[in-house]
């Protein structure tokens, strides 16, 4: 997996999953449709699809995406274009959401307090070092375990399964 | 949870292993489901068929009966899609709540894996099934192999000792167990409750326990059935179970025990489940509407404790406040209908809906305008939820009648 560079989006503790993706928007099935209401119910973010621009961080603290089994809100931040998430610690069903639909999602301590919205991140997916450009530090995440790492370069776990039909 | 997957694979599995586990039961809801179908038509292209029709179930409980055109043609995708692939576990919208339609008709058992796009299927932890609640592509996964990756989570086991005491509940417990855990406190582990007071709860308690452990993070809460919850499984499902008990040397990551006899009615305060209060701490708050149903309180016995005390007290709801109650399934409604006890909530000033997941979800009815107060026995109480600038406070069929009562936050205490 290739190095990957954006500028980061600072997000607090908690973000669940009804202020990633409201379930009001629920009934959606197109994720290019879900992408305009991404972060929409996070006070002072409303306009969050609008602001991001395509390779940005999603950056968080502890317990993002806890909720609903709610794929929208994975979908919603992959077809707006956010690189990934990197979060002090992700819910568990946000967690394989993410890695089945093949969208990074990265867990490192203390990020939400080393991290300011605006600043430039390099990001390692392979080894989970994180480089803040803009402040020169360098912070480690766990990086993902071995079949984690094969439904992700397979592109998630529909194209792990094709694979396997076709092997 | 080794020990399932242990047996399921036919070796020693040991927590954190990475591993295929074949699936007893693949749940699509009409939240979702549709979802799957779509990924699952376009994968196969069309010519698609499950792995085995019989292990998979349909339940609709999200928006029922349809609320909106979007709604109603998801709805029907899934009903096409049970016709077509022969699918006779399909519950449609007179059923009630997923996971307890299967319970009561018998597709849950002790050990068996089943996973449905609801993040509360882990409630069926209470008769120790492993079921987890995941995304549609899961899903498909399942449709198609039959089976699904898991990371396999250690154990933490939680010891509850003592008596708790009228009035405080399963949920006050279960309120309890949030705070003590925090709200990812649980990521990626299992929960093993056991101790006097999980002895002595119900399966309608034990139901209300484990669908809050999804609260915490965690993978699912187990429970080891007690006689009564045996007895029950064993006449639904129409044969003899078998119970698995923890092995006495498994390894837990940590052991907490407490005595819980003196412990009070607690409420959790806007805007995360985990932020627990004692309710005689918030007297006074102001209610606009009251909430008792959801999957974690919607039992026959969360009702039937509501309704004694309502008798008890022998006086109506505060006319200010909107007090809606939802059976979790028809066979709920059925009995609260038959026993008068929903007639009595009619005329004390309540409403009496349909079975289903009513107002845990924005879009169908019992949505709240901005600055409004809601007192739910549900379980979660996300900012915006259910309207943009509304309050959501969570907690015991009983703190939520008394409130109702007095258009209050009340402790139940207080009116005997």
């Amino acid at each position: 997996m290739a190095l990957l560079r954006g500028k980061a989006w600072v997000f607090g503790d908690n973000i669940d999953t009804d202020l990633i993706y409201h379930g009001k928007y629920l009934p959606l099935t197109d994720p290019r449709e879900m992408a305009k209401h991404a972060m929409e119910y996070v006070p002072g973010m409303e306009d969050f699809s609008k602001r991001v621009s395509p390779g940005d961080f999603v950056v968080a603290g502890r317990n993002f995406g806890s909720g609903s089994s709610r794929e929208h809100a994975v979908l919603c931040l992959k077809y707006l274009g956010v690189a990934g998430v990197i979060a002090e610690s992700i819910s568990r069903i946000y967690y394989r959401n993410a890695i089945n639909n093949g969208f990074l999602v990265l867990e490192c301590p203390n990020i939400s307090k080393k991290v300011k919205t605006g600043d430039e991140l390099e990001v390692d997916p392979e080894s989970g070092l994180i480089r803040n450009l803009s402040s020169g530090e360098e912070l480690f995440a766990h990086p993902l375990s071995g079949l984690e790492r094969e439904i992700m370069e397979k592109g998630g776990l529909i194209e792990h399964i094709r694979s396997l039909m076709e092997g | 949870m080794e020990k399932i997957a242990s047996s399921k694979l036919g070796r020693e599995v040991k927590a954190g292993e990475r591993v295929w586990l074949p699936l007893d039961l693949v749940v699509i809801r009409d939240f979702a489901g549709p979802n799957a179908i779509l990924q699952f038509e376009e994968i196969t292209k069309g010519r698609g068929k499950v792995f085995d029709p019989e292990r998979i179930a349909i339940t609709f409980d999200y928006q029922v009966p349809a609320k909106d055109e979007k709604v109603a043609n998801n709805q029907k995708i899934c009903r096409e899609f049970a016709e077509r692939q022969g699918i006779k576990h399909f519950f449609d919208v007179n059923a009630g709540i997923g996971q307890h339609v299967l319970l009561e008709r018998g597709l849950v058992t002790p050990g068996s894996v089943i996973i449905g796009t609801d993040s509360h299927m882990n409630l069926l932890g209470a008769v120790e099934s492993f079921s987890v609640g995941v995304g549609n592509t899961d899903v498909v996964a399942g449709f198609i192999l039959g089976k699904l990756w898991f990371r396999i989570p250690q154990s933490v086991k939680m010891v509850f000792n003592g008596r708790l005491s009228y009035p405080v509940t399963s949920k006050d417990l279960a309120l309890f167990f949030v705070s003590e855990m925090g709200g990812d406190g649980a990521n990626y582990l299992s929960v093993e409750f056991y101790g006097e007071v999980i002895d002595s709860f119900s399966l309608a308690d034990r139901i209300t326990l484990s669908s809050m452990v999804t609260e915490t993070s965690g993978k699912i809460g187990f429970m080891v059935p007690n006689d009564e919850v045996k007895a029950f499984l064993e006449e639904r499902v129409g044969k003899s179970v078998e119970i698995i008990e923890a092995d006495p040397d498994a390894e837990y990551l940590e052991i907490r025990e407490y005595d819980v006899s003196g412990l009070e009615p607690l409420i959790s305060c806007p805007h995360v489940p985990e932020n627990v209060k004692k309710v005689r701490d918030l007297r006074g708050v102001k209610v606009d509407e009251v909430f008792i149903g959801s999957c974690t309180n919607g039992r026959y016995e969360d009702f039937k404790v509501a309704y004694d005390y309502l008798l008890r007290v022998g006086k109506g709801f505060n006319p200010r406040v909107r007090v809606i109650f939802t059976p979790s399934t028809k066979e709920v409604a059925l009995r609260l209908l038959r026993e008068g006890i929903a007639s009595a909530f009619v005329e004390a000033g309540g409403v009496f809906t349909n079975p289903g997941c009513s107002l845990c979800t924005i879009g169908h009815h019992g949505i709240l305008a901005s600055g409004e107060v809601l007192l739910s026995t549900s379980n979660r109480n996300f900012q915006g939820k259910l309207g943009r600038g509304s309050y959501v406070y969570l907690s015991s069929p009983l703190t939520a009648i008394a409130s109702a009562i007095t258009g209050e936050i009340t402790d139940p205490r207080d009116l005997l």
